[in-house]
């Protein structure tokens, strides 16, 4: 939060800048009073006129830059919550100790960046039937937006998901592949309203 | 006593069926090791003109594997009419015909049903069909056959939908129960699985991740796709009533549980099934819709149960293991199938409708999971990764006679349609 609005003030400042020298150049130069009708003038407009156009450009830039810096931020923030998934013992859906560490940082920055909207999607592993791994995948997706919502974050911001066995992580068939499909993964998306 | 009664029953019927060849005892009262009795049948190759070249197999190539598919026959074949080899394999009767090729391009095809040891023609049918409707056409002859010599409908002009994995993504097929002519069904590029068969056969209603959620589909062949139920977030796992085509499936709530709601397909309209804190899932009918099979974890483990179909009367079925899952109800009534895991494998087994009388019917051949009967109750399809890769398998209700009718990338959870209503 104090990043952003640093680096917005860091912004303004270097438009007012920009702003305050584009007018005060045609005041400054005395050459378009003293000859008005020389062909200087228009070269002397010319110049006013580039200056004008730079100075627009750099505030547009700034402000891109702004928003890219913010949206190098927000992204960061979202590559950091979906590489992270919360694995789960076989056939259970209740929150190991780990599972619980990492889901209180999601946590917190969900409840400080309210634009993000997660998706909770629930995984198992291969074994099983193609019906009960779809219960488990919404008792686990379950159980990680509800850790959630007790933390703080607004429920209305967290959907949960099941895909049951559909998509695996991993491919294989031997205990190291299983436990890192048994997880629930984080999908995030920004609100367009702010 | 039961199986003794049935038998003589089916003689009875065989015989008002057929007076024509009353004599035939083709039912050996043996009910021990196998629930099976086949009756051999001698197969000979058609007479045809070498100018027809048939797709995949000639005639009486498709009715040989029609017969020892069905749970029924034996297949005899032989090069032509052989009365010492059909005496000596006790085949009382013989199938074979005549295959001509019309101006049209069309191919006509007469089917015989002959006694081996007097050569009576007990039974004879005539096809002009193309020539790539030549496998259904003799899939009806030998359903037929079924009809003339037992008194019951056949199977071989069923079909299965099944679910293939296509460049990374499942999408619902469908094929006639031997694996061939298959067809696929879904092409989006979102995951479709679960299908189950329309009443009637009219389409398919499945599971499909177009919002990204499990939520259920309807499709008719060759028709457009729409959605079902999307009042609901999450559904799952379809089950048909036999008798009036409304759905029964599993629905996810907010508290992450899965209960068991009704619905009509043409109004969208549906209630909830079952009042219970578990998780219930996996419906099936029984064959008359009187009672509904379900698997619930209310005693910690997954397992089977039975309701009446007015959602009281709540009995568990299954008590052995850990694991018992998908329970599907035989159409002759008397059996139920499941899915149990032991030791991470899965296998198949069957048991009566009190969850007793328990017979294993597969092992020690990877995972066997999915089983769903015949719309005759003999046969049970199913997926396996025995081969490495899931396929998908038929055998016979008492385990024998695995046959596989799938092959290439991944193909798994078949359900089997209900009879066709073809002629007779």
């Amino acid at each position: 939060m104090a990043k952003i609005i640093k680096l917005a003030l860091l912004g303004t400042a270097v438009a007012l800048f920009a702003w305050g020298c584009s007018k005060e150049k045609p005041e400054t130069d005395p050459a378009p009073k003293t000859a008005p009708e020389t062909p200087a003038d228009t070269t002397l407009n010319l110049d006013a006129l580039v200056a004008d156009t730079l100075s627009a450009d750099s505030l547009a830039r700034l402000e891109a830059e702004r928003l890219e810096a913010d949206r190098a931020r927000l992204e960061e923030m979202i590559n950091r919550i979906m590489l992270e998934d919360v694995y789960f013992d076989y056939d259970r859906s209740d929150l190991t100790e780990n599972a619980k560490r990492l889901l209180a940082q999601v946590a917190e920055i969900l409840v400080n960046e309210t634009r993000f909207i997660v998706t909770v999607e629930g995984h198992t592993d291969e074994r099983g039937t193609e019906d009960y791994n779809i219960s488990l995948g919404a008792r686990r997706s379950t159980a990680v937006r509800d850790f959630l919502i007790a933390y703080g974050v607004d429920g209305n911001r967290l959907m949960s998901v099941s895909y049951g066995e559909e998509r695996p992580k991993v491919q294989g068939s031997d205990e190291n592949a299983f436990a890192k499909n048994r997880r629930a993964h984080f999908r995030v998306s920004i609100a367009n309203n702010e | 006593m039961m199986k003794k009664m049935k038998l003589f029953f089916c003689a009875m019927t065989l015989m008002l069926a057929a007076p024509t060849f009353a004599a035939i005892d083709t039912i050996a009262v043996d009910v021990g090791i196998s629930v099976f009795q086949t009756m051999p049948i001698g197969i000979v190759p058609f007479e045809e003109p070498e100018t027809i070249k048939w797709a995949n197999e000639a005639p009486h190539q498709i009715l040989a594997r029609d017969a020892n598919l069905s749970g029924r026959f034996e297949a005899v074949p032989s090069e032509k009419f052989d009365l010492v080899l059909f005496s000596k394999k006790r085949a009382r009767q013989y199938v074979t015909g005549q295959a001509t090729k019309l101006s049209n391009g069309k191919i006509k095809l007469d089917c015989y049903l002959y006694a081996a040891e007097t050569k009576d023609l007990l039974f004879g049918e005539s096809y002009t069909v193309k020539s790539q409707e030549v496998r259904q056409a003799i899939h009806m002859f030998f359903d037929n056959v079924v009809y003339r010599l037992f008194g019951e409908r056949g199977v071989a002009s069923t079909k299965l939908a099944y679910v293939s994995v296509i460049n990374g993504v499942k999408q619902v097929m469908i094929a006639d129960y031997d694996g061939f002519s298959r067809r696929q069904i879904t092409r989006d590029s979102t995951t479709s699985t679960m299908p189950v068969w329309q009443k009637g056969n009219k389409g398919l209603v499945y599971v499909g991740y177009r919002k990204h959620r499990p939520n259920l589909y309807a499709i008719s062949f060759g028709g457009k796709e729409t959605s079902l139920f999307s009042q609901f977030k999450q559904a799952y796992g379809p089950a048909v009533n036999p008798k009036t085509g409304e759905l029964i499936f599993s629905v996810i709530d907010n508290a992450g549980h899965s209960e068991l709601y009704r619905g009509d397909m043409k109004t969208g309209s549906a209630q909830k099934f079952l009042h219970l804190p578990s998780n219930q899932l996996s419906p099936s009918w029984s064959p008359f819709a009187s009672e509904v099979l379900f698997t619930s974890d209310r005693g910690g483990s997954p397992q089977v149960y039975a309701v009446g179909r007015d959602g009281t009367d709540v009995r568990r079925i299954t008590f052995m293991g850990h694991y018992n899952e998908r329970a599907s109800w035989s159409p002759e009534g008397d059996r139920i199938v499941y899915t149990s895991m032991d030791d991470g494998k899965m296998n198949i087994y069957t048991c009566a409708l009190d969850g007793t009388d328990i017979i294993q019917l597969t092992s020690n051949a990877g995972n066997n999971e999915h089983p769903t009967w015949s719309p005759d109750g003999k046969l049970i399809a199913f997926s396996s990764d025995r081969g490495g890769s899931y396929q998908i398998y038929i055998m016979r209700k008492d385990g024998s006679g695995v046959t596989r009718i799938t092959n290439g990338n991944e193909n798994k959870s078949p359900t089997w349609s209900w009879f066709f209503d073809g002629k007779k």
